[in-house]
């Protein structure tokens, strides 16, 4: 990577925004038809009802609320990424922080809309927020839901603004060497940059703080999505211990992500000289000690479930492991603890094929770690006549097939008409690395 | 400034050159009037003596501010029906401290926007001794000196390693 120049750097990324190729125009209007599953699908289920869903007594929190935490948790390592790994000053970071930064925004955006398909009567959404109504009625601040409203919503503002904000230097980059309309468009955007030493000095200051800023957001967040089931008596859900793990579990699985559409985005883009195998090798890394982590969780509860002597705690962890949702737990530790083990061998985490096929698996070991907790607690809680079982309807399945439609779908127009990878940090990157 | 000065842009390829050119200007009696980089640097901040961000004040403003607004905002919905909920008194600090948090980091980050745009000085106009390439590689020095004394700076510049050089007139 040092021996990268900075017009090099400029070129790479600006090559990146030439006019797309018919066939990117192919795979964007097929994204946007699994777009249109998703919101045809939540039309439908507006108009005959949440039983179009597989959700009923006892288990009311399905795969919408599976793949809430599941965006969420995607989200949260793009935010490790840019701002916790910055303040860490982690110089493999910056070839990947825009786009994990990007996967962090339209991550939580998606997860933004899982509530509201979940909700049902959309129009009634706003009974959430605390405004003057006719009702005289105001959100219960003591819930963990409200609490969730309040974080995902601060979360999402926040992360677009320090994404915007990161921005502003590479538009006018872009301004710079743009003719037309597109110069029009990145000159707007740029505000009138010009990387003046004063205008530096005050905006280092305002990314850090933006940064310090996201850091404990983002470990809060998470916690908070956690407290929506441990603030609740259900066995499984009632324990202490759900907001690290969420915390850990939710960086592991973007970590996932993020190495999910780097290793796509360096081949189709020819970043291999910014996005090393070097960068992949440090996410790999990563994975390996939150893997650990996630592998500590899940045994901590296992030894808490029987260490507590609580005969329901005890059934409920019992069932987990050997239950009806037996395959699924086992997914789940398989793909979250034990895979991940093999980037131990450097010939592993540094081949690409290996790096994205494991990243895949922690993709569904992660999904399925949401699948049980969420529906394996209230399946089988205190009472036997109320235990049930739940199984997602293909409805609840196209509907998940058109969020990951709509995900790839927008980061593709991303990483198509923005820089994908910030000029400016990998500039300075190669800076730090050759005074170093 | 009543006297006309002629500016001159330097475009240096590294941050040490242009260091270099800077503190020579200044120790031959001309103005450095402006430096542009394509990356931030603490040392040209330093030479040019630019005085600490104040972002700072307006991050911690907008902390404060959020923090009693989270609270005030939970605490005024609870007791428009003083309800007990869940056996938790009406006004109760733990849990309305987890909105009174997001609301401080809330509102924070848009004392530290405020901040950006009014102490970055954006959105603004584009000057017209900008030039592009140095959003892109070259750390741009703009030096100003007396007209009878330009040609004397332009050549300083060239010998210091500036690779071109644009000028402008300003009074």
């Amino acid at each position: 990577m040092s021996q990268l120049t900075f017009e090099e750097i400029n070129t790479t990324v600006l090559k990146t925004l030439d006019k797309p190729t018919p066939g990117y125009w192919r795979i964007v209007a097929l994204l946007f038809t699994g777009v249109l599953v998703l919101f045809g699908c939540w039309g439908y289920q507006i108009v005959n009802g949440l039983g179009v869903a597989g959700m009923n007594t006892p288990v009311h929190w399905g795969t919408y609320l599976i793949n809430f935490v599941f965006w969420v948790g995607i989200a949260h390592s793009g935010t490790l990424i840019s701002a916790i790994l910055f303040l860490f000053r982690a110089g493999w970071r910056n070839p990947i922080a825009r786009a994990a930064e990007t996967m962090t925004v339209f991550a939580v955006m998606i997860a933004g809309i899982y509530p509201m398909i979940h909700l049902g009567r959309l129009w009634v959404v706003f009974y959430m927020l605390p405004l003057p109504n006719q009702r005289f009625l105001w959100p219960n601040f003591q819930s963990p839901l409200i609490f969730d409203i309040v974080a995902i919503s601060t979360y999402f503002t926040v992360s677009s603004l320090f994404w915007f904000t990161g921005l502003i230097p590479d538009f006018a980059i872009v301004r710079d060497r743009s003719e037309g309309m597109r110069k029009k468009i990145f000159g707007f955007l740029a505000m009138g940059w010009t990387g003046k030493s004063g205008q530096w000095l005050n905006y280092s200051r305002g990314y850090l703080l933006f940064a310090a800023l996201a850091a404990p957001l983002v470990i809060s967040v998470h916690s908070v999505v956690s407290w929506d089931f441990a603030l609740g008596v259900t066995p499984g859900w009632h324990t202490t211990i759900f907001a690290p793990y969420f915390v850990a579990g939710a960086i592991h699985s973007g970590l996932a992500m993020v190495i999910t559409l780097m290793i796509p985005l360096r081949k189709l883009f020819g970043y291999e000289k910014i996005i090393t195998i070097e960068v992949l090798e440090s996410v790999a890394k990563t994975i390996i000690f939150t893997g650990l982590i996630v592998g500590f969780a899940y045994g901590t509860e296992l030894f808490i479930a029987w260490y507590s002597g609580s005969s329901i705690e005890q059934e409920s962890f019992w069932w987990r492991a050997f239950g009806t949702y037996a395959p699924q737990y086992w997914i789940m530790v398989v793909c979250n603890t034990v895979i991940p083990l093999a980037f131990l061998f450097k010939k592993v985490r540094t081949h690409i094929v290996a790096l994205f096929v494991i990243s895949i698996f922690v993709n569904i070991g992660m999904w399925m770690e949401r699948f049980v907790i969420i529906i394996g607690s209230v399946a089988h809680d205190y009472l036997p006549n109320a235990w049930g079982f739940f199984a997602p309807t293909l409805f609840e399945f196209a509907i998940m097939f058109g969020a990951f439609c709509l995900f790839f779908f927008l980061f593709l127009l991303f990483a198509k008409h923005l820089p994908s990878v910030s000029m400016t940090e990998m500039k300075e990157h190669v800076h730090h690395r050759s005074h170093s | 400034m009543s006297a006309e000065t002629t500016s001159i842009m330097g475009l240096f390829e590294s941050e040490e050159e242009a260091l270099a050119a800077i503190n020579e200007i200044k120790e031959l009696g001309w103005e450095v009037q402006e430096v542009h980089s394509p990356i931030p640097s603490e040392k040209i901040s330093a030479v040019l003596k630019r005085k600490k961000s104040k972002i700072g004040w307006f991050t911690l403003t907008g902390g404060i501010t959020g923090f009693i607004t989270g609270f005030s905002v939970a605490i005024f919905a609870a007791t428009r029906w003083n309800l007990i909920v869940g056996g938790k008194p009406i006004i109760s600090w733990f849990p309305f401290f987890v909105i009174a948090f997001e609301l401080t980091i809330l509102f924070a980050v848009f004392g530290n926007v405020v901040g950006l745009l009014t102490q970055v000085g954006l959105p603004t106009k584009q000057d017209d001794t900008y030039d592009p390439v140095c959003s892109g590689s070259f750390y741009g020095v703009l030096a100003g000196a007396k007209p009878e004394e330009s040609e004397k700076l332009k050549d300083f510049l060239q010998n210091k390693g500036a690779l071109a050089s644009s000028f402008s007139q300003t009074t």
